[in-house]
Order: structure tokens, then C-alpha cells, then sequence
């Protein structure tokens, strides 16, 4: 049987911090002795997702509308779904940049990427939310 | 995320604290760039109590360190934290950046 987990949280830069503990508490409670060791840097992976739909999908540190984040213990992997109603994303624009050209910015998408063994977009008609960001670990 | 300035063997120190993510990254930045004045070879930055670092924490490393090497300050990273040093090897950047 899957454990789902979710909480929605404002647009705001604030968030990030409540997002979190929000990811901290879920994984005390899943419990999961496989992921232990890798628990930081799955919650890395996950603030990061949430700082790009803040910084890319709003364009801005502060707004009224909320983003979804569900945390999904599966039989063989942890899945983290983000949905927000900002701007829509193109996958094909999603891209880290290269490591050996030093500069500040563009290591959240490489981080997520090093973390997480699926990183997908999920495009639903019908769907309330305008992006839905899939991340997936799975458990070994 | 707490920031202090203190002066250790005649160096400037700044001591980062707590979690530097995208929310205190200006506040971060702006302390550090207002260390960085004319005539300051040397900076450090003392990471030993930063809990969480995030990739805009990392940013700001990046900025301090070019910024230092355009004016002629060494910045130079201290005591960094476990959890920091795992995000900046998950850079490549512990050869970029001076660790010391």
C-alpha cells in the first residue's frame, strides 16, 4: 500500500524553508532505513524543484497563488509530484548548465538531476494545475 | 540564517549560520560583498554552522570568490560543514573554490 503525503505552500521564497520541514517530517514518518543516508539530499532536490517554479513558473519571490507538493512511499520508490498554476514549462528549456563554465546560477536543475533517478514532466489535459514535475528515487 | 563579522588573526570572518537558501541569499550576499572593500587581500568565510546550503547559497560562494579574484581579495572558505562541502563536491567546485 502507498503512503501519500501532501501540502500545499504559498509562492514565496519563505516557503522554502516550510517545504523543507515539511519534507523532513514526511520521510520521519515513512521511515524508510533505505533512503536514510540519502534523505538530505532528496529534500535538496525537492527545495530545489519548488526555488525553480518560483523562480521560472512566477518570475517572482512573492505571490497569492499555492504550489503542491505530494511525497508518495511506493513499494519500491519514493515519488515526489510538484504541481503549480504559473507559467507553463517547457521540458526542452529545462537544462543544467555545463559544470566547467563557473558562474553563479543554473545548479539547480544539475542538482535534482544528480539526486533523483527520473526527473519528468507530465503534461494532463483537464488538469487543474498548469505543470506537474514527477521526481522519482527509487529504492534499492 | 545568522551572519557575524569577527576578526581573527588580523583576517575579517565572516561566520554564515543556520540554513542560506534562495530566501537570505541577498542578506548573505550583501554582507559579504560589504567585506570585500578596497585593500581587504584576505576574506574568510566560516561555514562551520551552516546547516543546509542550497544552489543559491552556492551562488553566492561562486560570486564572492570571482568577485574577490577581480579586486584582489582572496576569499577563503573555513571549517565548512559537512552538508555544505557535499553540495559544493556535488559542484565540482572544491577545486574552484579556495578551502582552507
Amino acid at each position: 500500500m502507498d503512503l501519500i503525503f501532501h501540502k500545499d505552500f504559498l509562492i514565496n521564497s519563505q516557503s522554502l524553508k516550510l517545504i523543507r520541514n515539511f519534507s523532513r517530517e514526511t520521510f520521519v514518518k515513512i521511515n524508510t532505513e533505505e533512503i536514510l543516508n540519502q534523505q538530505e539530499e532528496i529534500i535538496l532536490a525537492i527545495a530545489e524543484a519548488a526555488q525553480n517554479i518560483l523562480k521560472h513558473a512566477y518570475h517572482t519571490k512573492f505571490c497569492d497563488e499555492k504550489l503542491k507538493i505530494k511525497i508518495t512511499k511506493g513499494q519500491d520508490k519514493i515519488q515526489i509530484d510538484l504541481f503549480d498554476k504559473g507559467t507553463k514549462t517547457d521540458p526542452e528549456k529545462v537544462k543544467s548548465r555545463e559544470l566547467g563554465n563557473v558562474r553563479p546560477g543554473g545548479l539547480g536543475v544539475y542538482f535534482i538531476k544528480q539526486i533523483m533517478d527520473k526527473v519528468e514532466f507530465i503534461s494532463e489535459d483537464n488538469s487543474e494545475w498548469v505543470n506537474h514535475l514527477v521526481l522519482t528515487k527509487y529504492i534499492r | 540564517m545568522e551572519t557575524k563579522l569577527e576578526q581573527i588573526d588580523g583576517i575579517n570572518t565572516v561566520f554564515l549560520s543556520g540554513e542560506v537558501d534562495l530566501d537570505v541569499a541577498d542578506q548573505a550576499k550583501e554582507f559579504i560583498a560589504n567585506q570585500m572593500v578596497e585593500g581587504v587581500q584576505e576574506l574568510h568565510l566560516n561555514l562551520k554552522d551552516v546547516s543546509y546550503m542550497d544552489s543559491s547559497g552556492i551562488s553566492i560562494l561562486i560570486e564572492s570568490h570571482q568577485k574577490g579574484a577581480k579586486n584582489g581579495t582572496k576569499v577563503v572558505l573555513k571549517e565548512v560543514s559537512k552538508s555544505v562541502l557535499k553540495v559544493i563536491m556535488m559542484a565540482k567546485l572544491e577545486l574552484v573554490l579556495n578551502i582552507g
